[in-house]
């Protein structure tokens, strides 16, 4: 059994177990290793990828699943570092240790093209299963936010 | 744990710089400090040194030998060398020191890193500038003193000529190091006391930050282990048939404890093509566990043991003035008792490293603390020399102490051995949560007297957990006079106190966790002067400002002055006695730990079973800030911790092992239950800089206990608030 995926924009052809889970295929296979391993069981967003522009936790997703469907990750998310979101963690200085940001990225970037006019309570909500040990959580709230505004004017 | 200001004055005195070197082209400087003088929070020793490169075109690296865990530390201490230096932040490029004594002290914990490396890490940088300087007068052959560096180059006062840094590290090079380099005054700071952007957000961002867990090699395999769940235990037997059977797999090796403070618990591994096969793997492995002698550890009945043994009378190891006379004139009366639970450090990157055993040498990618603490473990361990093991300190996903433990790398090192290849072990979440080094368990029991003038008078105070010295040595079966020093020294200055210690053998490993014994001290001490001031019927702020004020040792001034400093600018940030509707309350916490001060006022909102923390109002004297976004971080995220642990999280053992597993049974905080509001200032600049990592976290719990008495006249003297 092969399987094909086009992970940020290039065309993955791969004949491992079809059960395996997208983030060790990312991580051990391809060595893309901005995808982050943090729970294992899909509840804490370390992971998150967007699998046909949906976010989903490459943890629990495997690659069998995403056969010939298209894998962005945060490496992929944009070219040199210039998407809204990634431009408002720097202006927020929002990153401690970093380790669950990449996961935090992405969850926010599917999340404001579903609703780029979030209120607190739907960042919240949309974010209440990323978790950040280092509890960045303030200014995460207020990057998302900021990046909103930013695609609002764009 | 804390290095006094004597030692801080002995380490400046004896200090003495390097002689440099030309190595690659460029200047290198480094300092060197005697072993041993700063004193340890661990049995490492220390030695420290810190290096400045400069090559040709003037591209200036700076070192950072502690150790990047997410706190800012490869950001602050190198801009304070580039500020010395006069060089162009644009122009430096920050690198992450590997394990080796010229860095000086490495093991990164304790709030120590500014507090130590502040003043030898500026001497670095103005060695080299005065170097420079130097250079350039030998060069245009005129005095030195004419001479002076700005922004990357060195100009001079008596004509136009300018020379770049990379033009004058030739000369440079071959000059004296300065014995004494004179530092900046505060008003020349240009870097230091900025909020300088951390050097690494941006790869933080992009996922370019490469963790322990990312590190790659050729030819590298992945591992995989189960542990031994419970402290001294062994696995009995092991079938490996169907787990060696699967493709993919390349060994399954047995681990046994490895009885170093540091060690491996012990357990059985599974080497593969990636993390996947070795997960799927282990699952397939039929391991029957030995317990052992702590096989019957269940913290419920633990914590009820240890309540008795505070509310009784236990080993004093502390007294003064007549607590029996001041309990017997007091006007108000009251005693309180107070627990906590084990806690799991739990970082997003859990232990993760990868390590490459090779005949005649062994290199490791750790995330880590402490990367000398491996040397020492992997040597012993491979009966080599602490020198011969090359450790590379990764950028840590979190650590939160538990990285100060090495004992992850020590069972890669026993993977990579026996499979004679590069092994990367990732442990899974299930394991990170049940093989901990847990911040302890504890119970404290306070009795205390309040004289007719609303003075408090006498205090007893009994504690009891297990402590961190029983890792070390087995046989400490209760806390130390010295882990009982911040009730004995408190800055209230009690004149009648008896401090006792109370029987805690400890069953589990036990470990430094962000703020240590701190967490459970301030708890107790702030929530119990709260419930004092309402028996006393006196205003919480004003009773906490009375106790502080009555303190007339002259040996506290500093902390008195200090401690009110913070309660004082706490109590305005939060608009202190604000009217506030019924269901809402505020509540008041000040503590002193790491030689920095705290005050927290936390405003919340009570609605049946749901509590919600409007605003968290945070005053710090930290002495001065280096970087000030960096610090205000630092407080954001001890607050959200400290909100946790307060109200979440618990490690409980049931049968000697681990009952939690995951986030779902370990909540650490979330977002929607982060504060709509943290406010953090910093206060008292003028004293020297001292820790900051920590301190932010002692307070929180307490704020938070003492808001929801005052929202619902309910009082909790247990963590976590909402147990799981």
């Amino acid at each position: 059994m092969s399987f094909s995926i086009t992970i940020n924009g290039q065309v993955h052809k791969t004949d491992v177990d079809g059960d395996m889970p997208l983030l060790w295929f990312l991580r051990d296979t391809l060595e893309l290793t901005g995808t982050k391993y943090s729970c294992g069981m899909g509840i804490c967003g370390s992971c998150t990828i967007h699998l046909d522009d949906e976010a989903v936790r490459s943890c629990i997703t495997t690659v069998s699943e995403a056969d010939g469907k298209k894998v962005t990750t945060i490496e992929g998310l944009s070219k040199d570092g210039s998407h809204p979101l990634q431009i408002a963690w720097l202006k927020n200085n929002v990153s401690q240790c970093g380790y669950c940001q990449p996961g935090q990225i992405m969850t926010a970037a599917e999340f404001l093209v579903q609703n780029p006019e979030p209120s607190t309570e739907e960042i919240n909500d949309a974010l209440e299963d990323n978790i950040c040990r280092c509890g960045t959580y303030i200014r995460i709230r207020k990057a998302v936010a900021d990046a909103a505004e930013q695609m609002k004017e764009a | 744990m804390s290095a006094s200001r004597k030692e801080m004055n002995t380490f400046s005195r004896r200090e003495f710089l390097k002689a440099s070197g030309l190595s690659a082209g460029g200047l290198m400087i480094g300092i060197s400090l005697p072993l041993g003088v700063l004193g340890s929070m661990d049995s490492a020793g220390f030695e420290p040194n810190a290096f400045v490169h400069i090559d040709k075109n003037g591209v200036t690296t700076i070192y950072c030998g502690r150790c990047e865990m997410g706190q800012g530390i490869s950001t602050a201490l190198p801009a304070a060398v580039a500020d010395e230096l006069e060089a162009d932040w644009a122009r430096v490029k920050v690198l992450q020191g590997d394990a080796d004594k010229k860095y000086g002290p490495q093991a990164t914990g304790g709030s120590r890193s500014i507090n130590l490396m502040f003043e030898p890490m500026r001497k670095a940088g103005a060695a080299g500038k005065e170097m420079l300087i130097a250079a350039a007068a030998q060069t245009w052959k005129i005095p030195a003193e004419k001479c002076y560096a700005k922004s990357h180059a060195v100009f001079n006062h008596l004509d136009d000529r300018s020379l770049q840094y990379g033009d004058l590290v030739a000369v440079a090079s071959s000059l004296p190091v300065p014995e004494e380099p004179v530092l900046k005054t505060r008003d020349q700071f240009r870097y230091i006391g900025k909020p300088l952007q951390r050097h690494d957000q941006r790869d933080m961002a992009v996922g370019e930050r490469i963790y322990g867990a990312d590190k790659k090699l050729p030819g590298m395999k992945y591992a995989a282990i189960r542990h031994v769940p419970v402290l001294g235990g062994s696995v009995k037997s092991v079938d490996k048939t169907a787990a060696l059977a699967m493709k993919g797999v390349v060994d399954v090796v047995e681990i046994p404890r490895f009885d170093k403070p540091f060690g491996s618990i012990g357990g059985v591994a599974v080497v593969a093509d990636n993390t996947w096969i070795a997960e799927q793997a282990l699952a397939k492995l039929k391991i029957e566990f030995e317990a052992g002698k702590n096989g019957s550890y269940d913290t419920v009945e633990y914590k009820k043991q240890l309540v008795r043994n505070v509310e009784a009378p236990a080993k004093s190891e502390f007294e003064k003035g007549s607590l029996d006379q001041a309990f017997e004139d007091a006007a108000v009366k009251h005693k309180a008792t107070y627990t906590g639970g084990h806690l799991s450090h739990s970082p997003m990157e859990p232990m993760a490293s990868l390590v490459w055993v090779q005949k005649d040498k062994c290199e490791i990618w750790a995330s880590t603390q402490d990367p000398v603490s491996i040397q020492t473990t992997i040597g012993a361990y491979l009966d080599r020399k602490p020198e011969d093991i090359t450790v590379h300190v990764m950028m840590a996903g979190g650590a939160f102490g538990r990285k100060f433990k090495c004992d992850y790398v020590q069972e890669a090192a026993a993977c990579s051995k026996a499979v004679g290849a590069p092994v990367q072990m990732t442990w899974s979440r299930e394991e990170d949560t049940r093989t901990g080094f847990y911040h302890s368990c504890s119970a404290q029991h306070i009795e205390a007297s309040v004289d007719e003038k609303g003075k408090l008078t006498g205090w007893l105070h009994r504690a009891a957990f297990p402590p961190i010295a029983s890792l070390f040595n087995p046989a400490v079966v209760q806390p130390s006079a010295g882990d009982l020093d911040a009730v004995s020294k408190h800055p209230y200055g009690i004149e009648n106190m008896r401090v006792e210690s109370g029987m805690a053998p400890v069953h589990t490993r036990i470990g430094w966790y962000r703020s240590v014994y701190a967490i459970f001290y301030g708890f107790a001490i702030n929530v119990f002067t709260d419930e004092l001031a309402h028996k006393a019927g006196v205003d919480s702020l004003q009773f906490f400002r009375n106790i502080y004020a009555n303190n007339k040792n002259p040996d506290q001034a500093e902390q008195v002055k200090r401690s009110l400093g913070v309660l004082n600018k706490a109590a305005e940030m939060a608009e202190w006695g604000k009217k506030l509707p019924a269901n809402q309350g505020m509540g008041i916490s000040v503590h002193h730990s790491f030689e920095s001060y705290v005050s927290m006022i936390a405003h919340v909102e009570v609605d049946g079973d749901d509590i919600t923390v409007h605003r968290v109002d945070c005053a710090v004297d930290c002495g001065l800030v280096l970087n000030p976004d960096i610090a205000t971080a630092q407080m954001e995220g001890a607050i959200i911790m400290g909100l946790g642990l307060a109200m979440n999280t618990e490690i409980r053992f049931k049968n000697g092992a681990v009952v939690n597993s995951n986030f779902h049974d370990y909540p650490v905080l979330s977002i929607s239950e982060t504060p709509t509001e943290i406010n953090v200032s910093f206060v008292g600049q003028d004293y020297r800089p001292t820790g900051l990592g920590e301190p932010g976290v002692p307070t929180t719990a307490p704020a938070l206990a003492n808001a929801l008495f005052a929202a619902t006249g309910k009082r909790y003297r247990s963590l976590p608030i909402k147990p799981a």
